[in-house]
């Protein structure tokens, strides 16, 4: 069976994700000994600006600009932030635009640091996501990341995403593109407070959908522990497989405290300051 | 600044910085006593290690099923083999924990605790 990783990298104004995509890719690479193939509506970009990028990636994939990218907030730390557009609607397509029998599909912000995603291909399940990650700063965020909204469903990160081809995610999938289709009216369903799409919110209705409209098991935790900062934390350095890391404080904004985390996966959700540390490696 | 009071808050940040390392510790600690066997997952904690203990003592120690963490049944051909690798598990990871905790204890400024100095 064919297996690798597969990133959507779809550039905005001010964040290029395709630099972070090759950063990934090259991580990928070592630290699980994986390809990596991109799907963009930056082709050209990304061959220009990276040299080396064909053979840094298995496959890179040329989807169109999206139509009606949504508008979302950016932070870089506590106190700076753009309204930029979101394209995050391509994901629901993973299926059909993976080369791979088996693929690992992770969000271009996850610094990989250690080889511990390499079980989800050695598993049984094939569905897995990841419902509890680690909140690195432990700050009490209530529902935010339990449920999709504090009168819905369980939250499943579509950040980490590993599924092997059948008929079950197939259909899991085909749900997805659906209810993405109809966005409006499964917001409503499921009592979101914003109606801007998300993938997290997506893959959680389908999983809920799947179950029988009730909390179950299709959808496997994937193996190990995913930390995430959100984006008023800063990422400050990439040594190899040490990160450094300035943590918001939530009562003192603009405050950080410092820590530093080696051997694990991290979601950097604040994507100016990945982009900085990418910069300076 | 009352110079006390500027004290006060250093040992303030050094205690919350020294808090977030401690924490992170114990979270590498629980996914590093993790086994993987034949595609299942078992957390490999006091009860497990008991628990297998016990069915070997009572001479059950070939195929043997045990449920894993995401409650699947799983066939264990060798309980006694599969004794020996948690074990290793357990200990690899609490001993590098305990490792890592002894160094963090003697990091006595948040520049030591993170290395950044």
């Amino acid at each position: 069976m064919s297996k690798g990783i597969l990133v959507f990298a779809r550039n905005n104004s001010h964040i290029d994700y395709t630099k972070q995509a090759v950063f990934l890719a090259q991580r990928a690479k070592e630290y699980l000994g994986l390809p990596t193939t991109v799907v963009t509506d930056s082709k050209d970009y990304l061959l220009t600006e990276y040299e080396g990028a064909e053979e840094i990636f298995d496959q890179i994939i040329s989807i169109m600009p999206a139509e009606t990218p949504g508008i979302k907030t950016f932070r870089d730390g506590a106190l700076s932030s753009k309204n930029l557009q979101w394209k995050n609607d391509s994901r629901t397509q993973a299926y059909e635009l993976s080369p791979y029998d088996e693929t690992l599909v992770l969000d271009t912000d996850v610094v990989i640091c250690n080889d511990i995603f390499l079980k989800c291909f050695e598993q049984q399940n094939d569905l897995l996501m990841y419902k509890d990650c680690v909140d690195i700063t432990g700050i009490d965020r209530g529902n935010e990341f339990i449920r999709v909204s504090d009168t819905s469903v369980d939250f499943y990160w579509a950040t980490v995403v590993f599924f092997r081809k059948s008929e079950t995610t197939k259909t899991f999938f085909g749900l997805i593109q659906h209810i993405q289709e109809n966005w409006q009216h499964y917001a409503n369903i499921f009592q979101l407070s914003s109606t801007l799409y998300r993938n997290d919110f997506a893959f959680s209705m389908a999983a809920h959908i799947m179950n029988g409209y009730q909390s179950g098991n299709l959808v496997k935790p994937v193996p190990g522990v995913l930390y995430y900062i959100t984006d008023k934390s800063i990422l400050w350095e990439i040594d190899g497989d040490s990160l450094f890391l300035l943590l918001e404080k939530p009562a003192h904004e603009g405050e950080y405290t410092a820590l530093r985390i080696n051997q694990a996966n991290v979601h950097v959700m604040n994507k100016f300051s990945l982009n900085r540390c990418i910069d300076e490696q | 600044m009352d110079e006390r009071l500027a004290k006060a808050l250093d040992f303030s940040n050094y205690m919350v910085t020294l808090n977030h390392q401690k924490r992170i510790l114990k979270e590498r600690f629980r996914e590093q006593s993790i086994f993987y066997y034949a595609g299942s997952q078992f957390t490999v904690n006091k009860e497990l290690l008991t628990f297998v203990s016990m069915l070997i003592d009572k001479g059950s120690d070939k195929d043997v099923v045990l449920v894993d963490d995401n409650e699947i049944p799983v066939m264990i051909d060798d309980l006694e083999a599969f004794q020996d690798e948690i074990t290793d598990v357990y200990f690899s990871a609490a001993n590098e924990f305990f490792t890592r905790y002894e160094k963090l204890k003697k990091n006595r400024s948040v520049e030591k605790l993170t290395g950044h100095e």
